[in-house]
């Protein structure tokens, strides 16, 4: 019996921790998408801006675009961990 | 509110010796938007060529050009000096022609000394450079010059070296490479050169100096004080002259700038060899007054008339029209586009959302408190008004997170004395204290429901502009197209609830099925898509392709919670760090080893929370900002409205 509910204890443990890692997974992998995706409209954005200054608010815009990504992770890995 | 301030088209025609007078008073109105002349041959304007300066144009810049030359010699702007007293403009006349020569002389005078100073220091610094090499060698450097029988090779080789012919040699070994002083008997000098040459040497001039290197060192250093000391004097007298004389020379620039303007505006207006035509903008509320005060110049000599205006044809320069409390949200409004004449003007909404926005976000007694405080220590620091409308927005900001603090029982990532009121954030780090944990669900589906109603607000305010701007045909398409965004989301939404059961929104699983085995909930749903997806697909096809935006913007929201909750979750591994790790041990038994761990303790909280204060700045500023820029301003918002400029000045130092 103790045999039985030791071998409970371990698949409870490694379910939460599995949780953890998907949780980790998820904001680590989106965090590297968006990084990706922020790269090129960045350094795009800054040259426009560099050029004219009145680019800064739709650079700006284009530039976090691609955060929304991330909070995605986010928020998946919040559901997963309560 | 929500819209520009309405603009009325004025034109004035006078005879050009009323042109003084007409345009004194309008600079001093700052009123009248001049809507430049330009030459296109329009039929209404034959005849008319655009206008030459007023007398005293030239003088006027020259003199201009040189007090900003003085200026920049003190680093002076105007926005950074406080108005003390405003002078007038025959007390400016009069200083400006007793002190102003003296002052532009006697700064000159001083700048070119001082350059000639530092010309001279930098020039004795190049000597001790050269100098440097030969420092540990005691010879007076006149006896290596001029030698008849020998000859003095200097310079560095790497590694070492040795002549196989008749030579006196010092060697001063360095790090990489070695300094070296060679004389050689002349007969023997091609030889010497291709053995050092050898050695990879490179040469290096011989000062031309006398006495050894290090005394005309030190002579040089002395020099350099000494002359450093002198262009110290020199700057004490130029900063004298800045305490004394910045604000004559700001009311100078102020002055001249106003007289330049005022002498430049013909060349804006359409002229005849008798009579010149202005036209321009003018608030509606103030047409009457400038035609009035126009009249009173002149003797009446003046016609000033309105004329029609087309507002979506017509360039109509836009000021905003907003309640004094929204106004420092202007800034943020001219960062992203100013509003079209005819367009809804958001800055109300995003004065009022913006704050709560971030409060959602930075929800912290603390953080609200030092961010309060550091808002209120800089007001004295960042002059200029974008500086201080800046501070405005984020002084409401942190009101709204102490405020959403005290809702969230959150102070540092501690606990207040009392539940939280609305949903907790509170996380469970380091596993101590027990507790509900935070509520993420219910946290998640509050966001999700500001940001249904936020996009439908936008999709509103969308066809509402629409409605406004577009005509025929295309204005029912235009508008319904929006209508079909906001059917399709709810759509969604209904669809939703019918299939699932979800908390703080509403349950419709429970309605009766009516047709095909699909409930009330699921038909009502299927026609909203249905219905909204016609309506978008009617005006632009291609806009179908958009429809997952639907969920995605909504779901965007999410970040009001996520990065708020990512930001307890730092503050609060910061004190478990600094308090559970290092201090909380350390005080149970004292010793050298606990104040020591003590003091990391206190480092690793100031540090942590410093950081995260930080952080939370520019998340919740940015996060809420791009809310609105993107998901808000996308539903309806175009901007690229022309900034109202009025012919005249915001006179701070001068006055009539």
């Amino acid at each position: 019996m103790a045999y039985v509910n030791m071998t409970i204890d371990m698949v409870n443990a490694s379910q939460a921790g599995m949780k953890a890692i998907g949780a980790g997974l998820a904001v680590g992998l989106t965090g590297v998408g968006t990084g990706v995706a922020e790269m090129g409209i960045g350094a795009a954005a800054v040259g426009a801006i560099a050029e004219n200054k009145d680019f800064f608010g739709l650079g700006l815009l284009f530039t976090v675009i691609p955060e929304t990504i991330v909070i995605f992770g986010l928020v998946i890995a919040l559901l997963l961990l309560f | 509110m929500l819209a520009p301030k309405p603009m009325s088209r004025v034109l004035i025609v006078a005879s050009r010796d009323q042109a003084v007078p007409i345009i004194q008073e309008l600079y001093r109105g700052n009123l009248f938007h001049i809507e430049d002349y330009v030459d296109q041959g329009r039929a209404e304007y034959e005849g008319f060529k655009i206008g030459t300066p007023l007398e005293g144009a030239t003088e006027a810049s020259t003199e201009l050009v040189k007090v900003r030359a003085i200026e920049n010699v003190f680093a002076i702007r105007g926005e950074d000096i406080d108005a003390k007293q405003k002078l007038s403009l025959p007390q400016i006349r009069s200083q400006i022609e007793q002190d102003l020569p003296g002052i532009e002389k006697e700064v000159e005078e001083l700048t070119g000394v001082r350059s000639k100073l530092d010309t001279k220091a930098k020039e004795y610094e190049q000597k001790i450079v050269e100098l440097a090499p030969f420092l540990e060698i005691p010879v007076d450097l006149a006896l290596l010059r001029g030698l008849r029988f020998f000859s003095v090779f200097a310079g560095y080789v790497s590694g070492s070296l040795t002549l196989n012919v008749p030579h006196e040699m010092q060697v001063v070994k360095g790090k990489d490479r070695s300094f070296v002083l060679a004389i050689v008997p002349e007969k023997n000098k091609t030889e010497t050169e291709r053995l050092l040459q050898d050695a990879q040497f490179q040469a290096v001039t011989i000062p031309e100096e006398n006495g050894s290197a290090p005394e005309r060192t030190a002579y040089y250093t002395e020099q350099i004080a000494g002359l450093k000391k002198e262009i110290a004097a020199i700057n004490e007298k130029l900063a004298r002259i800045k305490e004394s004389h910045a604000g004559l020379l700001v009311a100078c620039e102020e002055a001249f700038k106003a007289k330049i303007e005022q002498a430049e505006a013909p060349l804006r207006f359409a002229t005849t060899s008798k009579v010149f035509v202005a036209e321009g903008w003018v608030p509606a509320d103030s047409t009457t007054g400038i035609s009035a005060a126009l009249e009173k110049v002149t003797g009446g000599k003046v016609f000033v008339t309105e004329l029609p205006v087309d507002p979506l044809h017509d360039a109509v320069p836009v000021e905003y029209n907003n309640p004094s409390f929204a106004k420092p949200t202007q800034m943020l409004m001219d960062i992203y586009s100013r509003p079209m004449y005819t367009e809804v003007d958001p800055t109300l909404m995003l004065a009022i959302v913006f704050p709560v926005f971030f409060g959602m976000i930075l929800g912290d007694v603390g953080y609200g408190l030092l961010l309060l405080i550091m808002v209120l220590a800089l007001r004295n620091v960042l002059k200029g008004d974008d500086g201080q409308q800046f501070l405005v927005v984020l002084r409401n900001a942190s009101i709204m997170s102490i405020i959403f603090g005290l809702l969230f029982s959150e102070c540092l990532g501690f606990e207040l004395p009392w539940a939280p009121i609305i949903y907790s954030r509170h996380l469970n780090i380091g596993g101590g204290e027990a507790g509900a944990g935070p509520m993420i669900p219910e946290l998640l589906i509050l966001t999700v429901w500001i940001g249904i109603l936020h996009i439908t607000l936008g999709r509103t305010l969308g066809m509402i502009n629409h409605a406004r701007q577009d005509h025929g045909e295309h204005r029912i398409k235009t508008v319904l197209a929006n209508l079909g965004w906001i059917t399709v989301m709810w759509g969604i939404l209904i669809a939703i609830w019918s299939m699932f059961t979800i908390p703080l929104m509403p349950d419709l699983t429970k309605l009766p099925v009516v047709v095909a085995g699909l409930s009330v909930g699921l038909v009502i749903a299927i026609v909203f898509i249905v219905m909204g997806v016609i309506f978008i697909a009617r005006d632009a096809i291609l806009e179908l392709v958009e429809l997952p935006t639907i969920i995605s913007h909504v779901l965007s929201y999410a970040r009001l919670m996520a990065v708020g909750l990512s930001s307890v979750a730092i503050a609060m591994v910061v004190n478990y760090m600094s308090i559970g790790m290092f201090i909380g041990p350390a005080l149970k038994n004292i010793s050298i080893l606990g104040v020591l761990m003590i003091i990391i303790g206190v480092l690793v909280f100031l540090l942590g929370h410093a950081l995260n204060l930080a952080l939370g700045i520019l998340g919740g500023g940015l996060h809420s900002i791009r809310l609105h820029y993107v998901e808000f301003f996308t539903k309806f918002y175009k901007g690229g409205g022309r900034k109202y400029n009025p012919f005249g000045m915001k006179r701070r130092f001068t006055e009539d």
